[in-house]
């Protein structure tokens, strides 16, 4: 294990994150809102930082990254953002303690958005851009961001790729790792600035158009309103957002296949397919649960539906409707897409539906060769057959997910959390969605969680968004053995 | 520069490595998910399973935008049918094909003219046969190549305790060698490659290379200490499809030759085929066998059976019962940096000299040959100067040849140059580069022709 090389990527990559910050404090300055002051001690306390990593990593002259090396650079990588881009929020004011900045700032790298804000339009614009802003740097990634513009991560970079988006089924679009990290990353500033443009157009000011475009395509959720995007009350921002959302919970390949002249790639994709799918039918199953036992007329029922099933299905979060007054029914069916959460490749969170695809096919497998005792079957997606060692990694992650859920559920509680809240707050933190249930339910947030319930919640994040494998493994002690 | 390569084998493997260091976008196929995976977590490359026969596999691996397809499975006929589909599929690519079978010797330049339209077919059995004929005859020499149709010689030796060239540095070195030119291109120490300037030292246990016109190799060896001996008598173990073409060359020569094979049937087939040779049934390990043979007596041994471990050691056996030059076949890279250790340094590999044969190939400009420095280190090309590319026409000091590489030698017309900073190329001359492989790209760069001029 080279821990110089480690120290240095990762001091490289603190280094670009304070470059990121000049753009909050342009708008802070912009809008002589008072930030501007903030961000220059934050940018000069990350500078130090990212210069003490360099520092320690000096003389590293190894060009080879390990598997190894890969996962610790990338945790340690997404750490670091988090500690670091809570300067500005502890800077600020607004945030009571170091934890509650943190908080925020690994619930916005990681596209949580759980806040612990109560009052958010009393904060200062250049910090809320800066909350939104840090949302879209993690959806792509960082990592993957920093694969695209820094030349000398290129070797070793795959490494690194597949520590921070570990898809089932890695698909490369690109021979080399630098031209596939640049085309992700324009796809997704392409999409970003078509929504900037479709809420701009439809009334909303420019500020919030750019802060609801940077938190809707990396399915944060953060949002520049107390009430989230209810407080727009339109059902043009309700259809364009939940259009923007359903777009990132797609696997990004396939927009970028589209944008190539292949338009049927979506719907030649299982997963897409299966995704979408799932999306209408719970869609219905929800809308036909509210109407009359909430909404009056089967159009609200279908708008409110709609939006609140696809907020939580792609891991985004935002709320036009306080979810916990609707039947019991369609509360489990909206826990149960914390689950489920978007496609593969996509910016969303949870468990995944191509996992969940993999994992259906190999429980009728299972059942199939009880019938059929000397059959030959395989698991297949779209026509290949799925390895074996593919299918163990997936039935694996299943476990590690639900059993670390158990595990933080159980801890959350035994730190004074009533039982739905627990449940809520763990399933949706470790899910990257960010309004849970109870205490922590749509029309409230994170601030009444205990200190240590905090910091808890803050690994559940960092373990959603890199997918359980790249952070429990820093918890082995074999990964430390020489 | 997009590369497809079928086949994700020691050799595919390794050409995509090389590539893939120099930024090119290199697409692997084979049909095993196994070697696949060694691939992609090794390489910054693009993986395909399927086979590279197959059209569609093909398509799906972008071939028409490919400017040049490498097919080099182990099977010959797959590499066949993969070039004759690929022609199908996009005729404009350039394709290469390694075929090791000897029956399909006389009909590389029909391939090219024919159906499948190979561009080149390689076959590294007859590369490897030549380095060890050139080792067999350069004495003291642990690597050789040729440039210039066979002008200019590039040989590697080894420095020891006693020779002249120990301890010199090497801005003394023409007044230390009455009246020889000898450029020194690169030092190995360590296992670690240096382009070396005049300030360094050479020391003992160095491996230099150095290029020099072929009429004076001799006068340069000797005067270096390295005495030509008379090559009589050479020992082969191993008698596969290397094995029989070697002995078939020495025949020809008059040489005497032995060969050792483990397997009945295979000595059958050498008898029948071979007139003079004398075939022996036995292991080449066997030290009951040697002796009886008298190997102590015989001038070389060349070593090649398929199984490394075997060639390693026999040639150690064989040294230590009286021989002093010992040819060892290894096919894994991982072992090259050992053999030194173990004191086996005339080593060749058909693998190596498969990718050698087809980076020239990938270069940009007019590269007419390249090889590369074992480990992998550093590559020499010879190429041909255009009079639109950045070389022409200055002084060598203001082209900026980049850190880590060496312009060794000039030919121009007939004649051999060895150039100082002052030198100005001109159009048509073959230069040949010592470079470092992290500085390739930026070589190939001033080697290429300017895009303005198009």
């Amino acid at each position: 294990m080279h821990w110089r090389h480690v120290a240095k990527v990762v001091g490289v990559l603190t280094i670009a994150l304070a470059s990121t910050m000049l753009i909050p404090l342009l708008v802070g300055l912009f809008y002589k809102d008072g930030s501007a002051r903030t961000f220059v001690m934050a940018i000069a306390g990350t500078l130090a930082g990212g210069a003490v990593l360099i520092f320690c990593g000096r003389g590293d002259r190894s060009d080879y990254v390990s598997q190894r090396e890969g996962m610790a650079i990338v945790a340690l990588g997404w750490t670091l953002a988090g500690l670091f881009g809570a300067l500005p929020f502890y800077f600020e004011g607004h945030f009571p303690t170091f934890t509650d900045a943190f908080f925020e700032s690994v619930s916005g790298f990681t596209t949580t958005g759980a806040s612990v804000l109560t009052d958010i339009e009393a904060v200062p614009k250049g910090i809320l851009l800066w909350r939104s802003l840090i949302q879209w740097l993690g959806g792509m990634g960082i990592i993957v961001l920093g694969i695209a513009i820094l030349p000398f991560l290129g070797v070793g970079g795959m490494q690194l790729y597949k520590a921070e988006v570990p898809t089932p089924v890695p698909d490369k679009l690109q021979p080399r790792i630098r031209d596939t990290a640049m085309i992700l990353w324009k796809v997704y500033a392409l999409i970003t600035v078509l929504e900037i443009f479709a809420l701009w157009g439809g009334g909303m000011s420019v500020y919030d158009a750019v802060n609801h475009a940077l938190t809707t395509l990396p399915t944060g959720g953060f949002s520049t309103q107390n009430a989230s995007v209810a407080q727009f009350d339109s059902a043009y921002f309700d259809v364009v957002i939940s259009f923007f959302m359903l777009l990132a919970g797609v696997n990004f390949s396939l927009h970028y296949q589209m944008l190539r002249g292949k338009p049927l790639a979506f719907w030649r994709d299982s997963e897409c397919r299966f995704f979408l799918g799932a999306v209408a039918v719970l869609t219905i199953v929800v809308s036909l649960d509210i109407w009359h036992s909430v909404y009056a007329s089967l159009g609200d029922a279908l708008r409110y539906g709609l939006f609140q099933v696809v907020s939580i299905v792609t891991t985004t979060g935002y709320a036009t409707a306080d979810y916990e007054q609707w039947p019991a029914m369609s509360q489990l069916i909206l826990l149960l897409c914390m689950f489920l959460g978007a496609s593969a490749g996509s910016t969303g969170g949870g468990m995944k539906c191509l996992r969940i695809m993999l994992c259906f096919k190999f429980c009728y497998k299972e059942l199939f060769s009880l019938i059929h005792p000397r059959a030959v079957s395989h698991v297949k997606i779209a026509g290949k057959t799925v390895p074996d060692d593919v299918l163990r990694s997936v039935l694996g992650f299943l476990s590690l997910y639900m059993g670390l859920f158990g595990l933080c559920t159980v801890l959350l509680a035994g730190l004074g959390v009533d039982f739905v809240t627990a449940f809520g707050a763990v399933a949706a933190t470790i899910g990257n969605i960010g309004p849970g249930f109870g205490m922590v339910g749509p029309v409230e947030n994170y601030a009444a969680i205990p200190y240590l319930g905090k910091w808890l919640l803050i690994w559940c994040m960092l373990l959603g968004r890199l997918e359980i494998f790249t952070v429990v493994i820093l918890l082995v002690p074999e990964f430390y053995r020489k | 520069m997009k590369i497809i390569i079928i086949g994700a084998g020691e050799v595919g493997f390794h050409i995509a490595s090389h590539l893939a260091l120099e930024n090119k976008d290199v697409v692997i196929v084979d049909k095993n998910a196994n070697a696949l995976r060694r691939v992609s977590d090794n390489l910054d490359v693009q993986v395909l399973q399927g086979s590279g026969s197959s059209p569609t596999v093909l398509e799906e691996a972008g071939l028409r935008s490919a400017e040049i397809m490498l097919a080099v499975t182990n099977s010959d006929e797959a590499n066949l049918v993969a070039c004759l589909v690929a022609n199908i599929v996009s005729p404009s690519t350039k394709k290469l094909a390694r075929i090791r079978n000897a029956d399909y010797d006389d009909y590389h330049g029909t391939f090219r003219e024919n159906a499948p339209y190979i561009d080149t077919v390689i076959n590294p059995d007859i590369e490897v046969v030549k380095t060890i004929d050139r080792m067999m005859t350069v004495p003291g020499a642990v690597d050789v190549g040729e440039f210039a149709d066979g002008r200019i010689k590039f040989v590697g030796i080894k420095v020891d305790e006693d020779s002249p060239l120990n301890r010199v540095q090497l801005i003394d070195l023409p007044g230390r060698l009455d009246g020889i030119r000898l450029l020194i291109a690169a030092i190995m120490r360590d296992e670690e490659l240096i382009i070396p300037r005049g300030k360094d030292r050479l020391m003992a246990g160095d491996l230099v290379y150095f290029i020099t016109a072929s009429e004076q190799l001799e006068t340069t060896l000797a005067t270096l200490g390295k005495q030509e001996e008379p090559l009589r008598r050479v020992l082969i173990i191993g008698g596969g499809r290397i094995g029989y073409r070697l002995a078939s060359v020495l025949e020809e020569r008059n040489l005497s030759c032995k060969i050792i094979e483990k397997d009945s049937a295979k000595c059958d087939r050498l008898a029948d085929r071979l007139n003079k040779a004398v075939v022996l049934h036995g292991d080449g390990s066997d030290q009951s066998l040697l002796a009886e043979e008298n190997v102590g007596d015989m001038d070389t041994v060349v070593t090649l059976t398929n199984d490394e471990e075997t060639n390693i050691l026999a040639s150690l056996l064989t040294r230590r019962m009286g021989i002093r030059k010992c040819i060892t076949r290894i096919s894994k890279f991982s072992y090259f940096p050992l053999m030194a250790t173990i004191g086996i340094e005339q080593v060749v590999s058909p693998r190596l000299s498969a990718i050698n044969s087809i980076i020239q190939h990938v270069r940009r400009g007019k590269v007419l040959s390249a090889m590369s420095i074992k480990g992998e280190q550093a590559e020499i090309m010879e190429a041909v100067a255009m009079e639109t590319s950045a070389i022409v026409g200055k002084p060598l000091r203001s082209v900026g040849i980049p850190k880590g590489a060496l312009v060794a030698a000039v030919m121009r017309q007939d004649h051999i140059i060895i150039p100082s900073g002052e030198t100005v190329i001109e159009p048509d001359d073959r230069i040949i580069i010592v470079s470092r492989r992290e500085a390739i790209p930026q070589v190939e760069k001033i080697l290429a022709v300017k895009l303005e001029f198009f």
